[in-house]
C-alpha cells in the first residue's frame, strides 16, 4: 500500500472551479441547439411531418439511454458492494444529474401529443383512430388496436411517461443525496440507505426501462411484438452507459481531478463490463431476430423486413445499418476487447467513442424505420429511409451539452471523490 | 541424491521477499520461483513474469468451437440427412447459431481448462522443493525461492553469495 495513494493530494479533492467557462459554454451551446431543433420540431408540427419529432425522440432517446445505464450501474455498484468502484460511483452520481434536464426536454414531445394526438406529426399513429393503416382501413377499426387499447391509450401513455421519469428522476436524486448527506456527517446509514434504495430501485427501473422502450419505440409499430425488446433497451442503455462512463473518467484521470486517482484497475474493470454487455447485448438482439426467423410469421416478421428490404426485394438503406449493427456494434468491439491491453489508456477510450456511434446507429435502427401509407406499390406503405436530418444532431448536440453542463455544476457541489465512504480506500488501493 | 537441483533461500517477511525477487530477476535468472503462504501482490511484476498464455488457450478453443459447430450443421443439413424445415435453406449460418454458440463456449472452456493444465505442466505429482525440510511451513510462515541449478547463471559459489546478500535467513542447497 502506497501512502501517495493512501493520501490523495488535497488540491485534486478540493472542488474543482476552474471549469466555470466549460459549463457556461455548454449550457449557451445546448440552449442555441435546442432552441433551433424545438425550430424544426414546430415546422414539422405545422406541415404534419413526423420526422422532425422523430429527431427529437433519437437525439434525447441517445443521452437518455445512457443516462438510465449509469443509473443502473450505479445501483448494481451500490449493491454488489463493489469497493472497486467508490472513485468511479462519484462520477455516475454527477452523470446522472442530467436525468432532470432530459426530462425537461422530452415534455414538448409528450405535451404536443397529448394535447394534439390528431396531429400527423405525432408519430405514435395509434394516438388518432382516425389515422389510415398500410392496411387500408382506420386504426380506429382495427382489431389489433382495439385489442390494445386498454394499455394503449393517450392518457394512459403519458401517465406512464410521467411515472418512469419520476422514478429515474426519483432515483438518481436520492442516491445522489445518500452519497452527498454521507460527505457532510460521515454517517454510515448513508451507505447502508443508499444499498437498499439500489436494491429496490433495480426492479423500478428495469420496469420502467422496458414499458418505456415498449411505449415509445416499439409502440411506432403497433402491429409488433417481442418480449425481448425491453431487454434489448436494457443491454443498449449499460453499453452507452459504460462508454460513456469509462470516457468521463478517462478525461478526468487524464487532465481533470481524479489524476492519480483514476487507476489502471478501475479501468480495467469497467471495459471487463463493456465485454460483457457487448456480449448480452448481442445475445438479446439476435435472439430476438432469431426467434422470429424461426417462428417466420408475417405478424413479426414485417418489422424486419422493413429493416432489411424494399418493395421489389431490393436491399433498402437500413440493411447497411442492419449489417453495421451485427458487425461494428457487436464483432468488432468484441474482438477487440478481448484483449487485455486494449483495456486501458487510449485504446479502450477508441472503442468507447467507437461503440457511443454505432450506440446513436441502434437507436436510429429501433426508432427511425416506419411504415408511411403510400400507393406506391402493392403493400400500401413505403418504408422511411435512414437519413439523418437536421433536428436529430442538434437535439444530440443540445442534450448532450445540457448533460455535461449538468455535470460540471453537480460536481462542483461537492468532493470529487466520497473522501468518507467505508470503502474508499480500498478504490484508491485498488489494484490486479 | 547427489546431483544439486538448486538453491533455497528463506526469508522473514514479505517485503524482504518482494526486493529479492526484484533483484534475482534484475540478474536475469530465468528458472526460479518464489513461495509464499499467501498471495503477495504485485509479486509477479516484481518478479518480472509475463501474462498468462491460457487465453490463447481459451482463444483458440472457442474459434474451433465455432467453426466445427458450423461445419456439422452444414454437412449435417447439406449432405447427411438434408432435410428442409419451417421452409428454411438446408443450410443458413442463422439458424444453428445457437449449436455454434454453445460449441464455441464448449471448446473455450476447454481450452481453458486444459492450457492451465499444459501451462502449468500439471499433473505433477512430486517436485524436488518439497524435500525441503522446512517445506510444510510454506503453508505457514515461510518465505522461500528457489533458483534451480539448470539455469544458465547458476553457479553454486556464486549463487549462493548472491542469494546470502539479498537478506535472506538461510541458503540450503537441494539435492535432487
Amino acid at each position: 500500500m502506497s501512502a501517495e495513494v493512501a493520501n490523495p493530494p488535497m488540491e485534486a479533492v478540493a472542488s474543482s472551479n476552474n471549469k466555470k467557462d466549460l459549463a457556461t459554454l455548454a449550457l449557451v451551446v445546448g440552449l442555441v441547439t435546442l432552441g433551433l431543433a424545438f425550430i424544426g420540431l414546430m415546422q414539422g408540427w405545422r406541415a404534419g411531418d413526423s420526422r422532425p419529432f422523430l429527431g427529437w425522440m433519437i437525439g434525447l432517446s441517445y443521452w437518455l439511454s445512457m443516462g438510465i445505464g449509469m443509473l443502473f450501474l450505479l445501483m448494481i455498484l451500490y449493491v454488489f458492494d463493489a469497493g472497486w468502484s467508490i472513485v468511479v460511483r462519484r462520477q455516475l452520481e454527477h452523470a446522472i444529474s442530467g436525468l432532470k434536464w432530459i426530462g425537461l426536454i422530452f415534455l414538448p414531445v409528450i405535451a404536443l401529443s397529448f394535447f394534439y394526438p390528431e396531429n400527423n406529426a405525432v408519430p405514435w399513429v395509434w394516438m388518432d383512430p382516425t389515422n389510415i393503416t398500410p392496411h387500408g382501413e382506420p386504426v380506429g377499426g382495427d382489431i389489433l388496436h382495439q385489442s390494445k387499447s386498454g394499455f394503449l391509450n393517450v392518457g394512459f401513455f403519458t401517465l406512464r411517461t410521467i411515472f418512469y421519469f419520476a422514478v429515474w428522476i426519483g432515483l438518481a436524486g436520492l442516491l445522489r443525496r445518500c452519497s452527498f448527506s454521507m460527505e457532510k456527517d460521515g454517517d454510515p446509514k448513508w451507505s447502508r440507505l443508499a444499498h437498499n434504495v439500489s436494491a429496490v430501485g433495480i426492479y423500478l427501473c428495469a420496469l420502467c426501462a422496458t414499458f418505456a422502450a415498449v411505449d415509445w419505440f416499439k409502440s411506432l409499430e403497433y402491429h409488433w411484438f417481442s418480449t425481448m425488446y425491453g431487454v434489448w433497451f436494457f443491454a443498449e442503455s449499460m453499453r452507452a452507459g459504460l462508454a460513456g462512463t469509462m470516457i468521463i473518467c478517462w478525461i478526468l484521470g487524464t487532465r481533470g481531478y481524479l489524476k492519480g486517482i483514476y487507476n489502471r484497475y478501475h479501468s480495467y474493470l469497467l471495459a471487463c463490463l463493456m465485454l460483457a454487455f457487448t456480449v448480452f447485448w448481442a445475445y438479446i438482439s439476435f435472439s430476438q431476430y432469431f426467434l422470429i426467423y424461426n417462428a417466420n410469421i408475417p405478424e413479426e416478421t414485417f418489422w424486419y423486413s422493413i429493416r432489411e428490404i424494399n418493395f421489389d426485394g431490393s436491399k433498402n438503406s437500413w440493411w447497411w445499418v442492419s449489417m453495421a449493427l451485427v458487425f461494428a456494434h457487436f464483432l468488432f468491439p468484441f474482438l477487440y476487447l478481448l484483449w487485455y491491453h486494449n483495456k486501458f489508456g487510449l485504446r479502450v477510450i477508441f472503442i468507447s467513442v467507437w461503440i457511443l456511434v454505432f450506440h446513436g446507429f441502434d437507436i436510429y435502427w429501433n426508432i427511425l424505420p416506419g411504415q408511411i401509407p403510400s400507393d406506391e406499390n402493392l403493400l400500401g406503405f413505403t418504408v422511411r429511409p435512414f437519413m439523418p436530418h437536421w433536428v436529430d444532431i442538434l437535439t444530440m448536440i443540445g442534450v448532450g451539452c445540457i448533460c455535461m453542463w449538468s455535470f460540471i455544476i453537480s460536481s462542483r457541489k461537492v468532493k470529487s471523490i466520497p473522501i468518507r465512504d467505508p470503502r474508499i480506500i480500498e478504490s484508491l488501493n485498488a489494484h490486479e | 541424491m547427489s546431483k544439486t537441483f538448486g538453491l533455497i533461500a528463506t526469508f522473514g517477511n514479505t517485503h524482504k521477499l518482494y526486493q529479492a525477487a526484484e533483484e534475482i530477476c534484475d540478474a536475469g535468472f530465468k528458472h526460479w520461483d518464489v513461495y509464499s503462504p499467501f498471495p503477495v501482490h504485485g509479486l509477479e511484476g516484481a518478479m518480472g513474469l509475463k501474462r498468462s498464455k491460457v487465453p490463447v488457450f481459451t482463444l483458440v478453443g472457442g474459434v474451433i468451437g465455432f467453426i466445427s459447430g458450423m461445419l456439422m450443421a452444414w454437412y449435417m443439413g447439406e449432405f447427411d440427412f438434408p432435410l428442409v424445415v419451417g421452409g428454411k435453406p438446408l443450410f443458413s449460418p442463422i439458424f444453428p447459431f445457437p449449436v455454434a454458440y454453445e460449441m464455441t463456449i464448449l471448446l473455450a472452456s476447454f481450452g481453458t481448462f486444459f492450457g492451465m493444465f499444459i501451462t502449468n505442466r500439471l499433473p505433477r505429482h512430486h517436485h524436488p522443493v518439497m524435500d525441503f525440510n522446512k517445506w510444510p511451513g510454506i503453508t505457514d510462515d515461510q518465505f522461500l525461492i528457489l533458483l534451480e541449478a539448470k539455469d544458465d547463471k547458476f553457479d553454486l559459489e556464486e549463487t549462493r553469495q548472491f542469494l546470502e546478500s539479498l537478506h535472506s535467513l538461510e541458503v540450503v542447497e537441494l539435492k535432487e
